[in-house]
């Protein structure tokens, strides 16, 4: 027997998927990957209230590890081929590159906020041109951030023990994001999807995985396609308001109301379908080297998920609010004559400052919760949807795939934090 | 007490995990025993194609917050990409109860680099807010012309409208009973006819509890109904207003607003969005927005015992109303008013009877009883 081989004979299949054997040292079946996905409502709960309300306890300054642990959650989550992903960002980094963006940003925010606010207030005498010129400055920068923070994000994801990478092109992106954003604008939003496309082709052709750069396939025009359903949706609803506004008896009035809503329904089932199905010819062409991806979501099912979930949402955030609302009720009304003449009104009566803390406390409560809440019933089910359609195919080809330098990258995602980029985890 | 033994000398452990060497994108599928050494055990991961990898039980760490409890994946100290994926329940058992140090954190590394980093990016907050801001405010201050100083104060009292009203939609309304209004304007007559201001003084009374007043950019000056409440003779009332107008002519509300225009979004930027922008920006207007400074309230003061002293009325009408508000409440309960929350109230009281003193002629009534009710009954 040769020294530190098994004693027990050969090693068995690398993946309870893998029907088909393991070809020899590579540990892939020559068959597609299917994705698992292992998060559940649960865990994810208890671990986004604590780090949400240490974030609040700490006036903000645990953002950085409540981020990073969500995310390790998030990633570990996803498993193509039974392989997690793995997020190896520090929260302690993010800090680092939050305190470099403050450095440059604060000069930037605040001289040129004050230089704005008083040449729009001597010259136009209001407020509302410093708003927008403000706005229009940091627009390049916002898109700046974006892409330095998913070059941060990729560049701290591992899949199989090879790292992410993406190159540093976030000025080319910020003048390319301008430009397609102008054009859109300029078409009244008929050029978005082509828009959609330039920046994911951007994006992707400069992302890699370990030594193998990802490539973005496909017809720059495909995504118009995915649009279709809201546009029906505006034309029905347009339609229908106009001729609401026409008719002169009722009944042809109602007729035509009728049209405007099932023209809006349509059209939220179209903001559905355009993420789902954007995202889906987006995926299904991109490839990686000979290995390809290809997804199958569902829009109804995400759909499903937004009602359903922001329902449950609202709801347990209502459930949770009643104690308050009781209370407040009952002692404005202490004085006055809803239930003046309940007995044990009178000692209800609370100092300000304790109803002040109440407040305060509701408050936080809230935001805390609708956090929560939605990353339980929004964001964790759709995320699974779009893990559990994604297959890897023809895995083989990630055997010539080999390891990446890492992106010592000092700033992190420090200006998307500084400039509320970030909040989307 | 039970002791897991693993090993050549007991039931021999059985088993298979997935190795991510951190080179090339493959698992190997590895044999696990354990190496029992004198001082401590060794994993020994016997590779594919030959050959093993040996990783100390110490040494050995597991990923944090993993979503599938019925894997554990271990990092090995001193190789950041290497992973091992284990998934056989029995190996999982052996190993938490075996590797001592699986929850330890990698220690902290560059402390002294995050530390420059968060002096520097102290010290250039605080460079802006208390320097370079002020500094440009001021100069700007003067540089701004009537129309956009009255501009930026109607901005700004829409706002404070907004912020005080109950009703999230509907800014708190103003008090304005005709009688009311007509004792304001002669309140307004007598002590502001005469300044030379570029723009005329609006004086407003609000419907609010809190015993306060404040001047804005522009000309505004905003009473609450509760300090007219608070006040038993005009003269009082008339003595809190001349020392707002005194605010006006220095032109402390522009310098403070424009202070603010810079301060807040550089504070917003440091605390981020933990709580939603909009309280973020709240609390910070809160904190930016407290006071003038020494300088600023003493100029006022002594803008308006001159204005007082002009216009007949004795400047320590204010002295009294305070020094009645600090018997009825103590020093710090149920004042909620900036002027009387000052650390030098003391001070400021003295300085009106001193000023007092130089009223020669005898004192005229600001406003006929009639009048005064009628200002009382301002809010109907």
């Amino acid at each position: 027997m040769q020294p530190g081989a098994p004693p027990w004979g050969a090693p068995a299949p690398v993946s309870p998927l893998a029907s088909v054997g393991p070809l020899p040292g590579t540990g892939l079946p020559d068959a597609d990957l299917a994705t698992r996905f292992a998060g559940r409502r649960g865990p994810l709960f208890w671990l986004a209230l604590k780090t949400s309300a240490l974030t609040v306890l700490t006036l903000g300054l645990y953002r950085f590890w409540m981020k990073t642990r969500i995310r390790r959650y998030y990633w570990s989550s996803i498993r193509p081929g039974g392989v997690p992903l793995e997020y190896v960002g520090e929260p302690l980094e993010k800090l680092l590159g939050f305190l470099i963006a403050v450095v440059l940003l604060a000069f930037y925010i605040g001289i040129v906020n004050l230089v704005l606010m008083f040449a729009s207030f001597a010259l136009f005498h209001g407020n509302t041109y410093a708003y927008v010129i403000s706005f229009i400055g940091v627009i390049p920068l916002l898109f700046f951030a974006q892409y330095r923070a998913r070059r941060y994000v990729l560049a701290r994801t591992r899949w199989r023990g090879i790292r992410f990478g993406v190159d540093n092109a976030a000025w080319g992106y910020a003048v390319r994001a301008l430009w397609w954003w102008f054009l859109s604008i300029l078409s009244l939003g008929i050029l978005l999807p082509r828009k959609t496309f330039a920046l994911e082709k951007f994006r992707t052709d400069r992302t890699w995985y370990g030594s193998e750069r990802l490539h973005q396939g496909g017809n720059p025009w495909m995504l118009m396609n995915s649009c279709k359903h809201f546009w029906i949706g505006a034309v029905l609803a347009a339609a229908g308001f106009a001729g609401a506004f026409g008719m002169p008896d009722p009944v042809g009035m109602l007729s035509f109301s009728a049209l405007a809503a099932l023209g809006a329904g349509w059209m939220v089932f179209g903001l559905a379908y355009w993420q789902v199905d954007s995202f889906r010819r987006l995926t299904s062409a991109k490839s990686l080297g000979g290995v390809r991806l290809a997804a199958n979501p569902r829009p109804w099912r995400i759909l499903r998920h937004y009602v359903i979930g922001y329902g449950l949402t609202v709801l347990a955030i209502g459930l949770l609010a009643m104690p308050f609302l009781v209370i407040a009720v009952l002692l404005n009304a202490g004085s006055a004559n809803f239930f003046g003449l309940l007995p044990g009104t009178e000692a209800t009566k609370l100092p300000n400052w304790v109803l002040g803390a109440a407040g305060v406390l509701a408050y936080f409560l809230v935001f805390i919760f609708w956090g929560v809440f939605r990353q339980v019933f929004v964001g964790l089910p759709n995320l699974r949807h779009y893990a559990e359609t994604l297959t890897v195919e023809q895995p083989l080809a990630l055997t010539a795939v080999a390891q990446r330098a890492r992106d010592e990258f000092a700033e992190a995602e420090g200006f998307a934090d500084a400039l509320d980029l970030g909040a989307a985890i | 007490m039970t002791t897991i033994t693993v090993g050549a000398s007991h039931e021999r452990l059985q088993a298979f995990a997935d190795l991510f060497d951190g080179r090339a994108a493959r698992a190997q599928r590895v044999g696990v025993t354990i190496d029992e050494l004198p001082t401590s055990g060794v994993l020994v991961l016997a590779l594919p194609e030959g050959g093993a990898q040996r990783w100390p039980l110490e040494a050995l760490r597991s990923l944090p917050d993993q979503a599938d409890r019925n894997s554990l994946i271990l990092a090995r100290v001193g190789d950041p990409v290497a992973r091992l994926m284990v998934e056989d329940p029995e190996l999982i058992r052996i190993l938490r109860a075996r590797a001592p140090f699986l929850h330890r954190r990698p220690p902290v590394k560059g402390k002294a680099r995050l530390l420059a980093w968060a002096c520097a990016a102290v010290a250039s907050v605080a460079l802006i807010v208390f320097v370079l801001v002020p500094v440009m405010a001021d100069q700007l201050a003067e540089y701004l012309p009537p129309e956009g100083e009255k501009a930026l104060g109607d901005a700004t009292l829409e706002q404070i409208r907004s912020a005080l009203s109950d009703n999230a939609y509907l800014p708190m309304a103003y008090c304005n009973t005709r009688a009311g209004v007509a004792a304001l304007d002669r309140m307004t007559e007598r002590l502001a006819g005469d300044l030379d201001l570029p723009y005329p003084i609006n004086l407003h009374v609000l419907d609010s509890d809190l015993i306060n007043a404040f001047a804005l950019p522009g000309g505004h000056v905003v009473l609450f109904r509760g300090l007219i409440d608070a006040a038993e003779t005009p003269e009082e009332v008339a003595a809190v207003y001349a020392h707002e107008l005194g605010h006006v002519a220095n032109r402390d509300p522009t310098r403070s607003a424009l202070r603010s225009a810079g301060s807040i979004g550089v504070i917003g930027l440091l605390l981020g969005d933990f709580a939603g922008g909009t309280v973020v920006l709240f609390l910070t207007e809160r904190l930016i927005d407290a006071n003038y400074s020494q300088a600023a309230e003493a100029g006022a003061d002594a803008f308006a015992h001159d204005l007082l002293i002009r216009h007949r009325i004795r400047p320590d009408a204010l002295a009294t109303m305070f020094q009645r508000l600090k018997d009825k409440y103590g020093d710090s309960e149920g004042i909620t008013a900036h002027f009387a929350a000052h650390p030098r109230l003391g001070d400021r009281i003295e300085a009106a009877r001193l000023a007092a003193g130089r009223l020669t002629d005898p004192p005229e009534p600001l406003l006929t009883e009639a009048e005064w009710q009628a200002m009382q009954r301002i809010c109907g």
